[in-house]
C-alpha cells in the first residue's frame, strides 16, 4: 500500500492563471512611461482559478455561517465595479442586475449561497441545475465576448466557480467533503485508514472485486457499494447534524472508498 | 486602461481573440462545410437565414475544380454534369483528409477518390494532387478549404454589403485539437477570424434550445429540462450528443464521434458492385479515374433511390469492355453496410451512457445529416431510443442554423423578443492526457468534461534519480497512447536527484474559455510547498505535420528512461 503522505501543492495554485493569448508589447517612446500591462494578470493570479483544487485555497474561520438563512451575507455593503449600484440583498452578487455586468468572484461567498441554498448536507439535487443554468446564462464567458478584458476574466472565473459549485453540491461525497471544510475541518483523501474493522472490510471488496467472474457478479457488488454509500451518507448526515466532525470524517473516509470500489468495478465492467 | 498600441498574436494557430473586440458588434455568419455539402447562415435581425448562391442554391457542393489557372469551387461554379466533378481535376471530400497522416486508415479509404492521394505510410501528411492538363498539380486540404471559403465570403458579402470577418463553423466532434488548428489555419488562409468552431450536433442542440424556448413563449411547451439525443451523420463524419436544455441553456452531456458516414457506405457498395476496384483504381491513369468516377455516380445514384424504393437498377458501362448490370435491393445494401450501423448503433449507446441518462429519460431525439434519409439509419435510432423522432426541423440545415445562431451570441447581437437568449455549455468531445505507466494514455481530463476546465494528476518518476520527465500529451479515448492523436510534448529538467517514486510530477491541463489547452508541469519534492525547478507551461498543440513518425522516434531515442507512472491510489 502506498504510504508517502501527500505534501504536494496544487500546481494550480503555485502556476496560477494562464497568460492571455496575446501578448501586449507597449511601443518604446522616451517620454511614455512603461506601463505595466501584466497588472491585469497579477491580480488574477493571487485568485488561482478555482476549479478543480480551489477549494484547498479557501480559509474559513471555524465558526462558519452557522445555520444564517442563505444570501443574505453582508450584501449590503457591496457594489457593482462598473455602475456602482447597490448589489440587491437577496441573491449573492455575482453580477449586477443595473448594468448586467459580472462581478469579480467573492470568496465568501459559498457554493450553498450561489444556489440560494441553506447549508446543510442534504439537499435536492434535481433543483440545481435549474439555477447553474440561470447563473451561467449571466456569467458565461461565451457571452461577454464583446466586453472588457477584465470582465471577462471575471466571467472565466465565476462561471468556473458555478461550475464546481454545482459540481461539488451534485455529489453526496464532494458535497460532504466540501460542507466540513466551510465548518474548518479539512479532509485528508489520502490519509491512511487506521480503523481495522474498515481495512477489513476494504480487503475484502478488494478480493471480491478480484475474484468476480462476470458482469452479473461485479454488478452485484456494485449495488452493495451503492447500498453501503448511501448508508455511509446518512451517517454522515447524522454526525454533521450533530456536530461530531470526527465521526463525519470518518464516514467521509468510508464513502470514499466505498466509491473507488465502484469506479473500480465499473472500469472492469 | 488603453488599448496597447501593438498586439502580437501568439504564435499559434488559435489567434486573436481579443481582435474581435470592436466597439461595434460586427455580427459573424455561421458556416456548415460538409464533406459533401457545405451552407453559410446569419441572424438577419429576427431569424436565421440561409444564404443562396447566384444559382438559388442554399446547400452547395464542397469541391474545388483546378481546371484552369484560377482554381473554382462548388459555390460559384456551375457543373456541366456531375461526371466533370470526377475528371481528376476536382479535390472534394477534404474534411475527411484535413489533419490526418498517411498512416491514418480515413486517408488510406480516400485513395480510390477520383483524385490523387498519395501516402508513404510513414505518418506524414499525404500527397494530396489534381489532374490539370495531364499533370498532378500538387494541393494541401487546407488550402482547398481556404479555396472554397473564400468563395463562401464573397457570395455572402454580395449580399449583405458589408465586410465578413468573423465566423463560427461547426465541425465534426472526432476532431482532435490538432485538426481544429488546420481548420483555423484554413479560415486564417480566407481572410477569416474564428469565433468559435462548434462540434456540429452542439450546434443542432442551440437550435433545439431555441426551439424549446420559442414553445414556451408561445405557451406550447413546459419549462422543464428537456434531454434530447441528437444524431447527426454526413458524408464524412457521424457524431452523436446528448444535451440538457432548460431556459434557452443547452448542457452537452457527453459526446460521441467517429469518421464514419455516408461515404463509406457508398465505398462498401462500390467494392460490392466491382469486388476488385481498389486494385483496379491503384494506377490512377486517365481512364481508371474515369471508371472510377461512373461508378461512383452510379453506386450514389443508387444509395439515394434506395432511401424512398425498395430496390433499384443500376445499369453503368465502365468503358473497358466490362459493364454493371443487376437489380439492388435495400437489405443488400443494408447487409453491405453492416458494419457500418452497428458503428452507428455503438455511438449512441456509447454517448447514452457517458452522459448518465437512460434511454426513458429522453425527450427527443434528433435525426439530422445527409445520411438522415436512410430507413436504416432512423430505424436504428429509433430502435435504440424506443421513441419517434423529432420532426421540427430540416436535416440538411439544423446544424448550419445553429452555427448561426451561435455566431449571433457569440458576436454580442440580443434580440428584443429573446430569440438570442440562448446559451451553450461545451463539454470536451475527447480526453486530454499524457503517455504514463508503460505506453498508457492517462487523461487528465477526462471526455464529456464542462468547458472551461482545469485538472491536474500527479505522477513519479520511474528509476532512480532519474533528473528528466519527458510528458507526452496525447488526445483520444483510447488505453494505449500512440492509438490517440498525439498534440506534442516536452521535457521538464533538472528534477533533484533521488529515489524512485520520490520526486512528484504535478501536470496539470488547462482549457480555458476561448477553448484553448495549455499543460502545466512542475515538480515538487516531499517536505516542500514551492516547486523544484521553474513549472513549465505550454500551449497545445505543438506538434506540425510529422506528427506520426516523431511518437516513435521519441521512443526509439530515449525508451523509457524518461518516463512517469501515476501515483497510485489506496484501494
Amino acid at each position: 500500500m502506498y504510504q508517502t503522505k501527500k505534501l504536494w501543492t496544487p500546481l494550480s495554485t503555485i502556476a496560477r492563471r494562464a497568460l492571455p493569448t496575446t501578448c501586449h508589447l507597449t511601443p518604446y517612446s522616451p517620454n511614455s512611461q512603461i506601463r505595466s500591462s501584466s497588472s491585469p494578470l497579477e491580480t488574477s493570479s493571487r485568485v488561482s482559478l478555482p476549479l478543480h483544487y480551489g477549494l484547498g485555497n479557501l480559509k474559513f474561520s471555524a465558526k462558519g455561517f452557522c445555520s444564517q438563512s442563505a444570501a443574505k451575507v453582508d450584501a449590503t455593503t457591496k457594489r457593482c465595479w462598473n455602475c456602482d449600484a447597490v448589489a440587491a440583498g437577496m441573491v449573492p452578487f455575482l453580477y449586477c442586475d443595473s448594468c448586467r455586468s459580472i462581478q469579480p468572484v467573492d470568496f465568501s461567498v459559498d457554493y450553498f449561497q450561489i444556489f440560494g441554498l441553506e447549508k446543510k448536507y442534504e439537499i435536492e439535487v434535481a433543483g440545481l441545475e435549474g439555477k447553474y443554468k440561470d447563473w451561467q446564462k449571466k456569467l458565461h464567458p461565451d457571452l461577454v465576448h464583446s466586453k472588457s478584458e477584465k470582465e471577462r476574466e471575471y466571467a472565466a472565473e465565476q462561471s468556473a466557480r458555478v461550475i464546481d459549485a454545482y459540481r461539488t453540491l451534485s455529489k453526496p461525497l464532494a458535497r460532504a467533503i466540501y460542507i466540513l471544510r466551510l465548518e474548518g475541518v479539512h479532509v485528508d483523501e489520502e490519509q491512511t485508514v487506521s480503523d481495522p474493522e474498515l481495512l477489513t472490510e476494504i480487503m475484502e471488496i478488494r478480493e471480491a472485486v478480484e475474484e468476480a467472474m462476470d458482469s452479473q457478479a461485479l454488478n452485484q457488488i456494485e449495488s452493495q457499494m451503492k447500498e453501503k454509500l448511501e448508508g455511509s451518507s446518512s451517517s454522515f448526515a447524522n454526525a454533521y447534524r450533530s456536530r461530531n466532525f470526527d465521526e463525519a470524517v470518518t464516514c467521509i473516509q468510508r464513502m470514499t472508498y466505498y466509491q473507488r470500489a465502484n469506479e473500480e468495478i465499473l472500469k472492469k465492467l | 486602461m488603453a488599448e496597447p498600441a501593438y498586439t502580437v498574436a501568439s504564435d499559434s494557430e488559435t489567434t486573436g481573440e481579443e481582435k474581435s473586440s470592436s466597439a461595434f458588434p460586427e455580427i459573424a455568419i455561421g458556416v456548415d462545410i460538409g464533406t459533401s455539402q457545405c451552407s453559410v447562415a446569419i441572424w438577419n435581425g429576427s431569424q436565421v437565414e440561409l444564404l443562396k448562391n447566384t444559382r438559388n442554391q442554399k446547400l452547395m457542393r464542397s469541391y474545388v475544380t483546378f481546371k484552369d489557372e484560377i482554381p473554382s469551387g462548388g459555390v460559384s461554379n456551375q457543373l456541366s454534369h456531375e461526371h466533370e466533378l470526377l475528371s481528376g481535376a476536382a479535390i472534394f471530400n477534404m474534411k475527411r483528409l484535413i489533419g490526418r497522416v498517411d498512416t491514418d486508415p480515413v486517408v488510406h479509404a480516400s485513395k480510390n477518390l477520383p483524385f490523387l492521394v498519395q501516402t508513404l505510410d510513414i505518418g506524414v501528411r499525404p500527397l494530396i494532387a489534381a489532374l490539370v492538363n495531364n499533370v498532378w498539380r500538387s494541393t494541401t486540404p487546407e488550402e482547398v478549404l481556404a479555396i472554397f471559403l473564400v468563395e463562401l465570403r464573397v457570395m455572402a458579402e454580395g449580399q449583405l454589403k458589408w465586410p465578413i470577418r468573423n465566423v463560427v463553423l461547426s465541425i465534426p466532434v472526432s476532431f482532435s485539437r490538432f485538426q481544429l488548428t488546420r481548420i483555423y489555419r484554413a479560415c486564417a488562409m480566407a481572410g477569416l477570424h474564428v469565433l468559435r468552431l462548434m462540434p456540429e450536433p452542439t450546434a443542432v442542440a442551440l437550435l433545439y434550445a431555441q426551439q424549446q424556448q420559442q414553445m414556451i413563449h408561445d405557451n406550447m411547451g413546459s419549462g422543464s429540462e428537456k434531454i434530447a439525443l441528437i444524431f447527426n451523420m454526413g458524408a464524412g463524419y457521424c457524431d452523436v450528443a446528448v444535451t440538457a436544455t432548460a431556459g434557452g441553456v443547452s448542457q452537452i452531456k457527453a459526446l460521441a464521434g467517429s469518421a464514419t458516414g455516408g461515404e463509406d457506405l457508398l465505398q462498401n457498395m462500390m467494392r460490392h458492385l466491382l469486388p476488385d476496384s481498389e486494385n483496379l483504381f491503384l494506377g490512377h491513369g486517365i481512364n481508371e479515374i474515369k471508371l472510377m468516377g461512373l461508378l461512383r455516380v452510379a453506386t450514389q445514384d443508387a444509395i439515394h433511390k434506395l432511401s424512398s424504393q425498395d430496390n433499384v437498377q443500376i445499369d453503368v458501362d465502365l468503358g473497358n469492355g466490362s459493364r454493371i448490370c443487376r437489380v439492388v435491393n435495400r437489405e443488400e445494401f443494408e447487409e453491405v453496410n453492416r458494419n457500418i450501423f452497428e458503428k452507428c448503433e455503438s455511438l449512441i449507446i456509447q454517448c447514452l451512457h457517458d452522459a448518465k441518462v437512460e434511454v426513458d429519460d429522453l425527450t427527443d431525439v434528433i435525426v439530422v445529416g445527409g445520411c438522415s434519409y436512410i430507413p436504416k439509419i432512423r430505424d436504428l435510432v429509433k430502435h435504440v431510443c424506443k421513441i419517434e423522432v423529432y420532426k421540427g426541423m430540416n436535416p440538411l440545415e439544423a446544424a448550419v442554423c445553429g452555427a448561426a445562431l451561435e455566431a449571433a451570441v457569440a458576436s454580442g447581437i440580443s434580440d428584443p423578443f429573446g430569440s438570442l437568449d440562448l446559451l451553450t455549455i461545451q463539454a470536451t468531445p475527447l480526453g486530454i492526457g499524457i503517455r504514463a505507466n508503460g505506453d498508457r494514455f492517462v487523461p487528465i481530463i477526462p471526455g464529456n468534461t464542462t468547458m472551461p476546465a482545469r485538472k491536474e494528476l500527479i505522477f513519479t518518476t520511474v528509476n532512480d534519480n532519474q533528473t528528466e520527465v519527458l510528458i507526452v500529451v496525447y488526445e483520444g479515448e483510447t488505453e494505449k497512447a500512440e492509438e490517440n492523436h498525439l498534440l506534442g510534448y516536452f521535457k521538464i529538467m533538472g528534477i533533484p536527484p533521488a529515489p524512485k517514486g520520490v520526486p512528484e510530477i504535478n501536470v496539470c491541463m488547462d482549457i480555458d474559455a476561448s477553448n484553448v489547452l495549455r499543460v502545466l508541469a512542475g515538480v515538487i519534492l516531499p517536505g516542500s510547498q514551492q516547486p523544484a525547478v521553474p513549472v513549465m507551461e505550454v500551449r497545445m498543440p505543438t506538434v506540425d505535420d510529422g506528427h506520426g513518425w516523431c511518437a516513435e522516434a521519441l521512443h526509439r531515442s530515449y525508451g523509457s528512461t524518461l518516463d512517469l507512472v501515476t501515483v497510485q491510489k489506496k484501494v
